[in-house]
C-alpha cells in the first residue's frame, strides 16, 4: 500500500542516496572515459578518504572544514600514485601484456584492491571507526521527509562539488582537455594535448571524489577496511547504466539507481534490493552496452 | 669437538627446562572463540575476552586449578559460523585444549559445538541464546547463560503489561535474531492472542534500514522491539528515532538485546536512547553474590569500563569449567562432562545448576536472573537508570516515563 | 620450446609435486596441517579451473568462487533435503555449476576485458545474495550443515589430492589436444582465430562450462569436508584469493595455479600466528607479477633454468 506520504519519503531518500552514489561514480566514469578501463580498486579510494577524514577529524581533532578537503587530497594522492606506477603500461606499450591490456587492468586493479584492504586491516585494525558528524542535528525536515542532519550536510556538499566538477569540465582548459582525450585519445594528442598528463589528472580527480564521498558518509557508514566494496559495486552499475564514460549519464543513472532501490525495496523485495542494480547491469551490458547516454560503437 | 659442544648445549637446555618445569607444571589450556573483527560484534567479543581474562587471572592468583595455571588460547571467529567451526577445530586438534568457552553468537555456537561434539570435548556456551543449541541435546554442551525462551517470555509479559495492540520487531538474520523474534511471537500468541505481531529480518551487514522503517511512519505500532546486535542495531535504532517512529508518545522502544550497557552504546546512540525500555541480564542495583563485586571491580580496574552482563557470563563460564576440573581432579573429557552435569556452583550471578530435561532446558541453568530498566537521560549510566522490574518485583507500567 | 613440450614439462612437474605431497602422511599425521593441505588442494582445483578460463582462453571471469559455492549448495541441498548419497551429491553439485556456467558463458560470449569482469562479478554477487537471503531454504548466513562423508583426516587428504590429480590430468588432456590450440588462439587474438576457422562460440562456451563444473566439483567436495556450507564460499574475497594464487603461481601454465595455491595458503596459515601480514604481501606480489612478470613464479623458475637439450631435428 503505497501512500502518497510513503512515496514522497521514498523519493526523497532515494534521490539523496543516489546523489552520494553519484559522487563516487562520476570519478569512475571519468577514468573509463579517458583510460578505457574499469578501476576495480575504486572502492578503496572511498575507503582511504573515509579513514583520512575519521583519523584527522576524530583522532587529531582537526576542524571539519579542514578534514574534508584532507580526505579529498588523500584520495587524489593515492589516485595519482596508482596511475603513475601501475597504469602506464596501458598506453605506453611497456610490460608483457601486449594485446591483453584490458585484462592487465582488471588484474592489477583487483590486486590493488586486495592490497589496500588488507594493508589498512593490518596497519590500522579491522574495527569500524566512528567519525564525528558534520552537523549535530539528529532530525531535519526536508520537504515531506525527515533526515538526519549529517545526511543533509553531506548532500549539500555533494551537490556543490558536482556543480564545481561540471563547471570545470565545461569551461576550464584542463576540463576540456579531459573531454577531448575521452573522445579521441590519438586525436587529442595530435592537437597538442598531453594525454598522459590528462590521465594522471583524471585518476587523481577520481580518487579525490571517491575519497570525499567516503569522508562525507563516514559518520553514517563508519570506516572499516572493507567499507569500499559496497559503494564500489553501485558505482560499476551506475557507470554501465549511464553509459561508459558519460558524465551526465553517470549522474542521471545514480539518481535513478537510488530511486529504483528505494522503491524496489518496499514494493518488490527488501532483502533483494541490492540485486536490482546488478540485474540491470547485466541486462544493459548484454542488450544496450552503451547505456542510457553513451555513444554507440564502443567495442564491448 | 663440535659434537661434544653440541651435546653440552643440549644437556644444558634439557636440564634448564626440567628445572623450569619444576616450578611451573603444565598449564591447563582452555580454548576461547570470540569475535575480534567484523562483520561480527567486536564489542561483544572484547567484553567476553576481557571477562575471561579477569576470571583466569583471579584463578591463577589463587594458585590455579589443581596446582596448574589456566592458559587461555584465543581464536578470532569474525562472527562467522564457518570461522567458528575452523577455530574450534584448530583449538582442539592443534592446541589440544581441555574445553572451549567464550562463544557469544548463537550461529557460531551451533557451528563450533558440532566440532566439539565430534571430538567429545566440553563446550561451555557463554552467550548463545538460541534454543536450538539446547534442543540438539549434545552431552558436551553446557549453558550457564540466558536462553531465548526466557527473553521471549519476559518480553511478551512486558509487552502485554504495556497494553500494546500492534508490535513490530526488527531481528537480525542470525540464529539468535530469527529464533528470538519467532519465540516472542509464539509467547505473545500464548499469553495475549489479541496483539498483532510482525517481525522483519534485517541483514546485519547492511548500513541502511530506511526501506524497512519508512512504512512505519504512516502506520506506527505501539511497541518496536529490537532483536539485533551492534553495529547494525545502532544504525537501526538511530534511523527509527530519526524517522520519528520510536520512542515517541505513541510508540515504545523495547530493547530485547540489552544493548544499553554496552560500552559504546552512548557513543553511537544519542537522543535515540532516551526513554528506552531495556531487557537486562544485569543491573548494578539488582541483588548479586559477593563474587560479582570482586570480578566487577577487577574488570573496571583492567578496562576502565563499568561491568556488564557479558563480563559475568564469561567469568561464570570459565569458573564453572574450573570448578568441574577441580571436582573431577582431572582434565579427561568424560570425567569433565560428568562433573559439569553435577555442578552446584555459586558464580557471579547466583547458584548455577544444569537441568537434564530434554529440549530447550537441556544442560541449561534455568533460573537466570533478569531485569527490565528504563533509560531516562541521554548518556545515563546503567547504574543510575531506574529498575522497573527484577526477580520478585514485577513490571508496573504506571511507573514508566513517556517521551 | 614448442607448446607441447612445455605443456608436458608442466604436467610432469605437477605430477611430481602431487606425488611428493602424497608421501607426506608417512611423515606426519598432524590433523591440523593435513587440514591446511586439504584446503590448499581445494584452492588448487579452483585456481586451475579459473586458469583454464582466464590464463588459457583469456576470459577473465570474477565468478570462480560463486561457482564453487553453487556446487557446494547443489551437493548440500540434495543431501539435506533428499538424503542423496555423497557420490550422487557430488555429481549434482558439479553438474549444476557446469550447467549454470554453460548458460552464463553463452550469455557473456561477446564481452571482453572489464565488461566481462563486471558481468561475472555481478552474477557472482547476485548468486551470493540469493544464497544468503533464501533463509528458508539455505539457512542463509547461518550455514547449511550436512553429514561429513569421511571422518578421517588422512582419508580426506588423499581424496582431495586425488581430485586435484583428476582435474589436472583432465586439463592436460584437454590442452594437449586441438582444443588447447583453439583456446590459446582465442586468447591471443580472437578476431584472427575466428578468421582461421576456430569455432569461437563453441570453444568459449565450452571453456566456461568446464571451468565452472570443475569449480563446482571442488565446492561440492569441500561441502562434504567442512560439513557446513555458507554463502561465504562465494565472497569476492575468495575470488581474490583464487586470482592471486593463479597470478603468483603463473597463469597460462598447468602447474602455476597449483603451486600458487599451496604456496599462498600454506604460508598464510603458517604465518597466521606470527602477525598475519601475508595477505598484504600476496596482494603486493599479485601487482608486482602482473606488472613485471606475467608468467608468474613458474615462469621465473623455468626461465632461470638452463635450456633443455633439444632432441635432434625437433624445433625449439
Amino acid at each position: 500500500m503505497l501512500t502518497g506520504a510513503l512515496a514522497a519519503d521514498l523519493a526523497v531518500n532515494g534521490l539523496v542516496t543516489g546523489l552520494f552514489y553519484g559522487l563516487m561514480a562520476i570519478g569512475l566514469a571519468l577514468i573509463f572515459g579517458v583510460l578505457r578501463i574499469v578501476n576495480f580498486a575504486h572502492g578503496e579510494f572511498y575507503m582511504v578518504g573515509a579513514y583520512a577524514y575519521t583519523i584527522v577529524a576524530a583522532r587529531l581533532g582537526v576542524p571539519l572544514v579542514v578534514a574534508l578537503p584532507t580526505a579529498f587530497l588523500f584520495g587524489a594522492a593515492l589516485g595519482w600514485v596508482v596511475e603513475r606506477t601501475l597504469m602506464r603500461p596501458l598506453y605506453a606499450n611497456i610490460g608483457t601484456w601486449g594485446l591483453m591490456r584490458d585484462e592487465y587492468a582488471v588484474i592489477v586493479t583487483f590486486g590493488l584492491s586486495l592490497l589496500l584492504v588488507n594493508l589498512v586491516d593490518k596497519a590500522i585494525g579491522p574495527y569500524a571507526f566512528r567519525a564525528p558528524a558534520l552537523v549535530n542535528a539528529s532530525r531535519i525536515v526536508v520537504g515531506p521527509a525527515l533526515m538526519s542532519g549529517q545526511k543533509v550536510a553531506a548532500a549539500v556538499v555533494t551537490l556543490a562539488t558536482l556543480a564545481l566538477i561540471a563547471l570545470f569540465l565545461r569551461f576550464s582548459y584542463w576540463g576540456r582537455a579531459v573531454r577531448a582525450v575521452s573522445q579521441n585519445r590519438l586525436g587529442a594528442s595530435l592537437a597538442g594535448i598531453d594525454a598522459t598528463a590528462v590521465s594522471s589528472l583524471v585518476f587523481s580527480l577520481a580518487g579525490g571524489l571517491a575519497g570525499l564521498a567516503g569522508a562525507l558518509l563516514s559518520p553514517i557508514i563508519n570506516a572499516s577496511p572493507d567499507v569500499g566494496a559496497f559503494p564500489a559495486i553501485k558505482s560499476y552499475v551506475i557507470v554501465v547504466l549511464g553509459g561508459m564514460g558519460s558524465i551526465p549519464g553517470a549522474f542521471i543513472a545514480s539518481l535513478l539507481l537510488g530511486l529504483v532501490e528505494s522503491f524496489g525495496a518496499v514494493l518488490v523485495s527488501y532483502q533483494y534490493r541490492d540485486t536490482f542494480g546488478l540485474v540491470l547491469l547485466i541486462l544493459f551490458l548484454l542488450f544496450r552496452p552503451q547505456g542510457l547516454f553513451g555513444e554507440r560503437g564502443r567495442e564491448v | 669437538m663440535r659434537y661434544a659442544s653440541h651435546l653440552a648445549i643440549a644437556a644444558f637446555t634439557l636440564s634448564a627446562s626440567l628445572i623450569g618445569s619444576a616450578y611451573a607444571a603444565d598449564p591447563i589450556k582452555v580454548g576461547v572463540t570470540v569475535t575480534q573483527s567484523p562483520p561480527g560484534s567486536v564489542v561483544q567479543g572484547t567484553q567476553v575476552k576481557d571477562g575471561l581474562e579477569v576470571a583466569a587471572k583471579m584463578l591463577n592468583d589463587q594458585g590455579g586449578v589443581n596446582g596448574r595455571r589456566i592458559e587461555l588460547v584465543v581464536e578470532d571467529t569474525q562472527g562467522l559460523p564457518e570461522k567458528a567451526r575452523a577455530a574450534v577445530e584448530k583449538l582442539i586438534t592443534r592446541d589440544k585444549v581441555v574445553g572451549i568457552v567464550g562463544e557469544h553468537q548463537s550461529s557460531n555456537v551451533l557451528a563450533g559445538m558440532e566440532v566439539a561434539h565430534r571430538y567429545h570435548i566440553p563446550y561451555i556456551n557463554t552467550n548463545g541464546w538460541a534454543d536450538a543449541i539446547r534442543e540438539k541435546g549434545y552431552p558436551e554442551v553446557f549453558n550457564p547463560n540466558n536462553y531465548n525462551r526466557r527473553v521471549a517470555m519476559a518480553a511478551a509479559d512486558s509487552i502485554k503489561k504495556l497494553g500494546a495492540k500492534k508490535v513490530v520487531a526488527f531481528a537480525e538474520n542470525t540464529d539468535y535474531g530469527i529464533g528470538l523474534a519467532k519465540g516472542i511471537g509464539e509467547q505473545l500468541k500464548a499469553v495475549a492472542p489479541e496483539i498483532s505481531y510482525r517481525s522483519d529480518t534485517l541483514d546485519r551487514a547492511a548500513k541502511d534500514y530506511l526501506p524497512a522503517i519508512l512504512p512505519l511512519r504512516s502506520d506506527p505500532p505501539d511497541v518496536v522491539v529490537d532483536v539485533m546486535l551492534p553495529p547494525a542495531a545502532y544504525i537501526m535504532m538511530n534511523q527509527v528515532y530519526e524517522q520519528g517512529v520510536a520512542p515517541t508518545a505513541k510508540t515504545w522502544f523495547y530493547d530485547a538485546s540489552g544493548l544499553a550497557d554496552y560500552p559504546d552504546f552512548w557513543q553511537n546512540i544519542k537522543e535515540a536512547g532516551k526513554d528506552l525500555l531495556v531487557f537486562g541480564l544485569y543491573h548494578p542495583k539488582m541483588k548479586a553474590p559477593e563474587l560479582a563485586k570482586t570480578i566487577g571491580d577487577a574488570y573496571t580496574k583492567k578496562t576502565g569500563a563499568q561491568p556488564n552482563r557479558l563480563l559475568y557470563q564469561a567469568a561464570d563460564s570459565l569458573l564453572v569449567l574450573a570448578d568441574a576440573i577441580k571436582r573431577a581432579n582431572s582434565t579427561d573429557p568424560d570425567a569433565l562432562v560428568k562433573a559439569l552435569e553435577a555442578t552446584k556452583y555459586t558464580g557471579t550471578r547466583g547458584e548455577i545448576t544444569f537441568s537434564t530435561e530434554p529440549g530447550y532446558k537441556y544442560h541449561q541453568w534455568l533460573d537466570i536472573p533478569y531485569v527490565t530498566f528504563q533509560v531516562n537521560e541521554i548518556g545515563q549510566k546503567v547504574a543510575e537508570s531506574p529498575l522497573v522490574e527484577q526477580p520478585g518485583q514485577p513490571l508496573d507500567p504506571s511507573k514508566l516515563a513517556r517521551p | 620450446m614448442s607448446g607441447d613440450v612445455r605443456l608436458r614439462r608442466e604436467f610432469i612437474a605437477t605430477v611430481v609435486l602431487l606425488v611428493l605431497l602424497a608421501l607426506l602422511p608417512l611423515v606426519t599425521r598432524d590433523v591440523y596441517w593435513l587440514g591446511v593441505l586439504v584446503v590448499s588442494a581445494y584452492f588448487a582445483i579452483l585456481a586451475s579451473s579459473w586458469n583454464l578460463l582466464a590464463g588459457f582462453t583469456g576470459q577473465f571471469s570474477l565468478a570462480p568462487a560463486a561457482f564453487a559455492m553453487i556446487g557446494a549448495y547443489g551437493a548440500a541441498l540434495s543431501a539435506a533435503y533428499y538424503n542423496v548419497p555423497p557420490l550422487l551429491g557430488l555429481l549434482i553439485g558439479t553438474a549444476s555449476a557446469g550447467l549454470i556456467g554453460l548458460v552464463l558463458g553463452r550469455i557473456v560470449m561477446r564481452l571482453r576485458g572489464p565488461y566481462l569482469a563486471l558481468t561475472t562479478l555481478s552474477f557472482a554477487e547476485i548468486a551470493r545474495l540469493v544464497a544468503s537471503n533464501s533463509i528458508n531454504i539455505t539457512r542463509g548466513d547461518l550455514g547449511l550443515p550436512i553429514e561429513a562423508w569421511f571422518n578421517d583426516r588422512v582419508i580426506w587428504f588423499y581424496v582431495f589430492l586425488g581430485a586435484l590429480a583428476f582435474v589436472v590430468c583432465g586439463l592436460y588432456l584437454l590442452l594437449r589436444s586441438q582444443a588447447g590450440l583453439f583456446l590459446e588462439a582465442i586468447r591471443d587474438d580472437e578476431i584472427a582465430a575466428a578468421r582461421s576457422g576456430v569455432r569461437i562460440v563453441f570453444w568459449k562456451t565450452a571453456a566456461f562450462a568446464i571451468s565452472s563444473a570443475a569449480a563446482g566439483f571442488a565446492g561440492a567436495l569441500y561441502a562434504y569436508f567442512a560439513s557446513l556450507v555458507t554463502p561465504e564460499l562465494g565472497l569476492v574475497q575468495q575470488t581474490g584469493l583464487v586470482v592471486s594464487m593463479s597470478v603468483i603461481g603463473g597463469m597460462g601454465s598447468l602447474i602455476g595455479p597449483v603451486v600458487g595455491a599451496f604456496l599462498v595458503y600454506v604460508t598464510s596459515e603458517w604465518l597466521r600466528d606470527v602477525g598475519g601480514w601475508q595477505l598484504v604481501i600476496f596482494a603486493a606480489l599479485v601487482i608486482v607479477f602482473a606488472r613485471l612478470f606475467r608468467t608468474g613464479l613458474w615462469g621465473l623458475i623455468t626461465t632461470a633454468l638452463p635450456p633443455r637439450r633439444r632432441a635432434a631435428g625437433k624445433p625449439a
